[in-house]
């Protein structure tokens, strides 16, 4: 399993995707972050012209829009860094080499999705640069920040478990992306489903598998063990799918 | 060393390979030789435990590979056809990745990269990106991978396809050295090869195997004449007809520049042809029996099997 990290994290880490995907992501991040301070700094001018006695909530106009923004970038973002993780090894052959050397399949699996969340965790982690750029001006409320990242972090994994399934499926890389993003924003749009069936018990599942739906807390700053546990097993679940897909290579010839 | 136990491989509905069944012993290069699309690449699959065949059964040094599929890759280095590599990766840290793959133990991983970089003539290239080299020294990383972890038994499949004469002398060479005590299966379509450098082949076609046997014993059992060759200086068409009429002669026909006799087997002419001519007063040239050629034999078992 660590073989196949190292080799996963060497590639990405050589090859353009991984640049290209993060200086956009910060790129965009950053003229999202930019409007919502100078929006800020505009109401809290207003405020101050007019001595009004709200309190202006930083989490409110900053944070929380931010953090949901990141969540809609990652959606994008992520297919694209889970797209090669199988479908090259396809394309190129070296899924032979891979599956000839004494690694058993769900090491590279293992591996693999390790090293995708390696890359996320670092996508994130660069991110940080406007949470600290914030406090040098106001003090956030770290909790829920903290909160917010654990919850895009959870919610990024899920993504990644549905993209390298696709992976699994195809040798062709843009296909991969592109259905799995189809796949996330199936998962995204379940939840409005609910409101077509409203009072039966049907409305009640559709809006618990929602992808979107169990991020809200952890966007409020709230931990929930349920929303946790949904995003672990959702991952757990598509890797399970992955690992089913690549054994077939076995009987379907 | 690999015992191949009726091995079929179905495709959906088509058939790649059908009950083939062959040994390799320890020390032994078999070489594995047919056209394009007779089911090379897929019988070196199912021994390196890349796919399970759909009957029959493979085992490597006794484990299945279907069963113990890890024990088999332990044992196992794979130069799969068409040499697939991760371009992106510069040589040394492909080598290192593939070691630690092999299980390779940590501490030796270093020492490991550098015998296979020796063993392979890698030393100039070792940090260059595999992308940017030539098609000769990816074969040679191909082989290096293979060998990393010292496996018993290597599978290459296609080892020297597109490749210059040069290299393609050097990896033959490379082969050679590497047997030893180790046990080499080789495909390859090209004939000289294959009875340069291999112990005994195995002809396929079709998904079969139509003859395994050393390739000297191919070249006696499977020839059913013997053909002279005979260059005289002037009068051939005399020649011809003198020829036709000795006793013993199957056919004779003549060629541009000599005519050629078929006898049988078991009887050697050339002394009687080359008596009846000198003394008809023709020069008499040249006169050898013809080996047959394991091409040959090649396209007369495949034509065989098509009629």
């Amino acid at each position: 399993m660590r073989s196949v990290y190292a080799k996963e994290m060497l590639i990405y880490f050589t090859s353009p995707i991984f640049y290209a995907v993060s200086f956009i992501f910060l790129c965009v991040l950053g003229i999202f972050f930019y409007n919502d301070m100078t929006y800020m700094s505009m109401l809290a001018s207003r405020i101050a012209q007019y001595q009004l006695s709200t309190g202006l909530s930083l989490d409110k106009i900053v944070l929380r829009p931010l953090f949901s923004d990141m969540s809609i970038l990652l959606l994008f973002i992520v297919p694209i860094i889970a797209m090669r993780l199988y479908s090259e090894e396809k394309a190129n052959g070296t899924i032979e080499l891979l599956f000839t050397y004494p690694i058993r399949d769900v090491d590279v699996l293992a591996g693999k999705y390790l090293a995708g969340i390696s890359i996320i965790g670092i996508l994130l982690g660069m991110t940080w640069v406007l949470m600290l750029l914030e406090g040098t001006v106001v003090t956030p409320d770290w909790g829920l920040v903290l909160s917010s990242y654990l919850g895009l972090f959870l919610v990024a994994a899920s993504f990644l478990a549905i993209g390298v399934f696709a992976s699994c499926l195809t040798r062709n890389q843009i296909i991969a992306a592109t259905s799995s993003l189809g796949i996330i924003l199936a998962f995204w749009a379940i939840g409005w489903f609910s409101d077509v069936f409203s009072g039966s018990s049907i409305a009640k599942v559709l809006g618990e598998l929602g992808l979107m739906e169990h991020l809200d807390d952890f966007l409020k700053g709230m931990l929930n063990v349920k929303d946790a546990v949904f995003y672990l097993l959702f991952s757990l679940f598509f890797l399970f799918m992955s690992l089913r897909v690549l054994e077939s290579h076995t009987w379907r010839g | 060393m690999i015992t191949v136990e009726g091995i079929t491989k179905y495709y959906g509905p088509k058939l790649a390979i059908d009950s083939i069944s062959f040994e390799v012993r320890q020390g032994e290069i078999l070489g594995f030789l047919g056209p394009n699309g007779a089911g090379k690449s897929t019988t070196m699959r199912i021994i390196t435990a890349f796919m399970p065949p759909t009957s029959g059964r493979v085992r490597v040094m006794g484990y299945d590979t279907v069963d113990d599929s890890l024990e088999v890759r332990k044992r196992i280095g794979y130069l799969p056809e068409n040499n697939p590599l991760y371009t992106e990766m510069k040589v040394e840290s492909f080598l290192r990745f593939a070691a630690f793959a092999k299980n390779v133990k940590r501490k030796n991983i270093r020492a490991t990269v550098d015998t296979v970089v020796g063993e392979c003539g890698l030393h100039d290239v070792r940090r260059r990106i595999i992308a940017q080299l030539s098609k000769g020294y990816r074969q040679r990383i191909g082989l290096a991978q293979a060998l990393i972890n010292d496996p018993p038994v290597l599978v290459l499949d296609e080892p020297t396809i597109g490749l210059d004469p040069r290299q393609i002398y050097e990896i033959r060479q490379l082969i050679k050295d590497l047997s030893g005590s180790r046990s080499i299966i080789l495909s390859s379509h090209i004939l000289p090869e294959v009875s340069q450098l291999c112990d005994r082949v195995a002809i396929v076609n079709k998904g079969k195997i139509i003859a395994v046997d050393s390739p000297s014993n191919l070249t006696a059992q499977l020839t059913d004449h013997r053909i002279i060759e005979v260059y005289v200086g002037e009068r051939m068409d005399e020649t011809l007809e003198l020829l036709k009429d000795l006793e013993g002669v199957v056919s004779a026909s003549r060629f541009n520049s000599h005519i050629q006799v078929e006898t049988p087997k078991d009887m050697d002419l050339r002394p009687v042809i080359a008596k009846k001519i000198v003394e008809a007063g023709i020069p008499l040239m040249e006169l050898h029996a013809k080996e047959m050629s394991l091409e040959d034999i090649f396209m007369e078992l495949v034509t065989e099997e098509e009629v």
